[in-house]
């Protein structure tokens, strides 16, 4: 129970999971020499939230409460930066780092931000600074099969999150490459899984797309949303060769979330649903994450 | 030189790698290049792709014929055959290199280094990349008929995989059995198929035994190579070494995982003897370790012909600019390119005339690479190289407080080669015994000869306890997560 407690926010649960990758990648895969590289993103991405919370949070929290707040949601864009994004310029990492915490203040609708951090800071650093590159091929494919599992596995154990996000875009997604590449081109079976297999789609499935914040309150909605997104980012990866398709198609696809939410109402996304405890948990949890932002 | 002498006395002393000031070349290489070894040179810029085929053919050439899957149908100024000289003179230049270094006698004054150039190329020994197929029906279309030099090409799309099957094996081309698995997606596709086949009158006016390399260029976003064809006629694992020319920086598989193969290691000097040897072990236990179905980069380096500095040290000429253009760097030379008239290229020309190249070296086959090689371009400019260090000891006697540490230091140092050369290898320090006897080694101070270190080392690796990092690191990860937990008041 306390651990499940720990788990109640999807937050630390992401947390782990992502540590466990980049320890994965460091160990195994020797991207040791990028050390540099993680600590800029996650030494700025702490940086500006500091700065933030202490001029742009509400003010109605007191500042220690609201930079503590913060915080699992920086390590998140942080580790969605330090596995996607690759740089050799300090000055491009920094850049990346600040434009993924910024965005969370600065472009607001309806007191959401629009922007999943992460995502919005590896477009804009791969088209404006020209100096950055998502890597699909980082990972081995194997490792990758079992993460994909162990992830999936987890949250359907522990209902850390919900999986229609995930599952529809990820369904999609598959789904359109397998009726490409077996069914119409008649590929073998293995090289289908060679293409869904990298480590870049997995990530974005499991913990960029599903940032409750920045996808639509109403559930249909959401997965239609979802639906279109990959089905965008199918056609540009099979017809347009584009790498990292899924990210870009989600930054463009992020401003229409507001307007979604204006015709399909729902109630507002918020990461502890307070029925689910008894009052003295509700209590707990309220002391604990009441917070103005994510 | 009094001051020079001191300074590298210092040096020896804080350090427990011996340093001097001179590092040069003496071998690269050469046995590296197996005998089922593709060599494809492949210039990308925004769509635009240049892909140089060499062909080391050897037999009547009435029987060679090739098939190479293409993006569009190609015309015949995007097809040229070029001097095949260029692939010994790239692989020359970015293969795995070994440098050689020399410690100095810290007891005595000095007296330069001289140097040892022992380039000894040899031939390699490589394969063309295609399917080897010796060339009617309905469904196969012709495109298109060049004669390009000595080669009869054609241009074929067809609309079923059995009738270009048909088609190929009634002309000549013998297919191999299993090759329908791959021709059928190519043709949906919508693939077209560069064939290739010798033209005997045209052979005979050349007067030259060697069937020069096919160069063709075209205009399409897929940056990729098509390897599952020429898999489907080849049994076990084939080597295909990319040289890759771009604007921007390095490229980089991605669909199968990048690494970087290991260098700037200190190996024993009687590697020396057979680099190539050494090298070949060193890949085969690297590509085993890390998986195989990975791309390894051997070399990269902004080669652009006004960038003085192109390798450290060089093992071959670097690429002149001649070089460059005729493996297909367009942007380089006067050559004449306004014909784009199917081109949507999507990076203008900036008139930069920057050359990125990089080397990458795969071992493929058919369970490890289900398909076909895509790359892409990066903006990563870093350079890398493939880099093996020997250092030379140095001779005389060792009677001051300087020498004796130098030849402590120097043991260590050779102790530490020894389990470098096993670990990078994969082999068993026993089989490294007959080399490290049989070293010229005799002027060397006897405790530190190989032969002497050599069953040191093999009983401080059996003696020793290994912790892997891993372990330590999963430790650490655990008491953070443990302290989380507390900090949260869970446990």
């Amino acid at each position: 129970m306390p651990l499940l407690t720990l788990f109640k926010d999807a937050r630390y649960f992401q947390i782990i999971f992502q540590s466990i990758f980049l320890s994965y990648g460091i160990l195994f895969l020797h991207w040791r020499n990028e050390s540099w590289l993680y600590a800029t993103y996650f030494t700025t991405s702490l940086v500006v939230q500091f700065v933030c919370a202490y001029f742009l949070g509400k003010k109605n929290i007191p500042f220690l409460q609201r930079l503590k707040n913060g915080i699992p949601s920086v390590l998140i864009s942080s580790f969605g930066l330090s596995l996607l994004l690759k740089t050799n310029y300090w000055w491009v990492a920094v850049f990346a780092a600040a434009v993924s915490i910024l965005s969370k203040y600065i472009i607001r609708i309806n007191g959401k931000h629009i922007f999943n951090p992460s995502a919005l800071g590896i477009v804009a650093a791969i088209f404006l600074t020209g100096n950055a590159w998502i890597s699909p091929g980082q990972w081995g494919s194997g490792a990758v099969i079992m993460f994909g599992v162990l992830s999936l596995g987890f949250i359907v154990t522990t209902k850390v999150q919900k999986l229609d996000v995930s599952l529809a875009f990820l369904g999609t997604f598959a789904g359109l490459i397998f009726l490409r590449q077996v069914i119409y081109l008649g590929w073998p079976m293995d090289h289908f899984i060679q293409s869904v297999s990298t480590g870049s789609l997995l990530l974005f499935s499991f913990f960029m797309i599903t940032d409750p914040k920045t996808i639509p309150d109403h559930t249909a909605a959401r997965v239609v949303w979802c639906m279109a997104i990959a089905a965008v980012a199918f056609y540009l990866t099979a017809f347009k060769f584009m790498n990292g398709a899924p990210i870009i198609v989600l930054v463009l696809a992020q401003p229409l979330v507001p307007i979604l939410d204006k015709f399909f109402k729902a109630r507002k996304f918020e990461w502890s649903k307070p029925k689910a405890y008894t009052p003295e948990e509700k209590n707990f949890l309220q002391v604990v994450y009441s917070r103005s932002i994510m | 030189m009094k001051k020079r002498l001191l300074i590298i006395g210092a040096f020896i002393a804080i350090s427990p790698v011996l340093f001097s000031f001179c590092g040069f070349y003496v071998s690269k290489a050469d046995g590296t290049l197996k005998n089922k070894t593709s060599q494809v040179i492949l210039v990308r810029d925004g769509n635009r792709s240049v892909i140089t085929m060499y062909n080391d053919f050897k037999g009547d050439t009435k029987d060679f014929a090739m098939v190479v899957p293409v993006p569009v149908v190609l015309r015949k100024d995007d097809i040229k055959v070029v001097d095949q000289s260029i692939f010994q003179r790239l692989n020359d230049y970015s293969a795995p290199r070994l440098v050689e270094y020399w410690d100095q006698n810290p007891c005595n004054n000095y007296e330069m280094m001289k140097e040892d150039m022992s380039m000894a190329p040899s031939a390699n020994v490589d394969k063309a990349l295609a399917g080897k197929v010796a060339g009617a029906r309905s469904s196969v279309k012709i495109e298109a008929q060049y004669l390009v030099g000595e080669y009869d090409i054609l241009i074929l799309s067809a609309k079923e995989s059995s009738g270009l099957k048909n088609w190929l094996n009634e002309h000549g081309y013998k297919i191999p059995a299993d090759a329908e698995e791959v021709l059928d997606p190519y043709i949906k596709s919508n693939l077209k198929f560069f064939v290739v086949k010798v033209n005997e009158k045209e052979k005979k006016k050349l007067n030259s035994n060697f069937l020069r390399p096919i160069q063709i260029s075209f205009n399409s976003p897929k940056f990729m190579l098509p390897i599952r064809l020429g898999m489907a006629n080849a049994d076990g694992d084939q080597d295909l070494i990319v040289y890759a020319f771009t604007r921007r920086g390095r490229i980089e598989s991605t669909n199968y995982r990048n690494a970087d193969i290991v260098s700037n290691r200190n190996i024993p000097l009687f590697v020396q003897k057979n680099f190539g040897a050494f090298y070949g072990n060193l890949f085969t236990n690297q590509w085993d370790k890390e998986g195989k179905s990975v791309a390894f980069l051997e070399y990269a380096w902004n080669v652009t012909p006004v960038n003085p500095m192109k390798c450290d040290p060089c093992v071959g000429n670097p690429p002149t600019e001649q070089d460059l253009v005729q493996s297909g760097v367009w942007w380089l030379g006067g050559k004449d390119w306004n014909d784009y008239s199917d081109v949507d290229n999507d990076e203008p020309d900036n008139g930069s005339k920057n050359v990125h190249f990089t080397r990458l070296h795969f071992r493929y086959n058919r369970k490890s690479f289900p398909q076909d090689l895509m790359f892409q371009v990066t903006p990563n400019t870093l350079n890398y190289q493939a880099r093996y260090i020997i250092t030379h000891p140095a001779t005389g006697d060792f009677n001051c407080a300087a020498g004796k540490k130098y030849l402590q230091d120097l043991r260590q140092r050779r102790k530490k080669e020894l389990q470098e050369l096993t670990a990078l290898t994969g082999t068993n320090i026993n089989n490294w015994q007959d080399e490290a006897t049989a070293t010229n080694d005799e002027e060397t101070n006897v405790t530190a000869q190989y032969a002497t270190l050599l069953p040191q080392v093999k009983d401080e690796m059996e003696n020793k306890a290994n912790v892997p990092v891993g372990i330590l690191l999963f430790g650490a990860a655990m008491l953070g997560g443990a302290g989380l937990m507390r900090w949260k008041g869970i446990i």
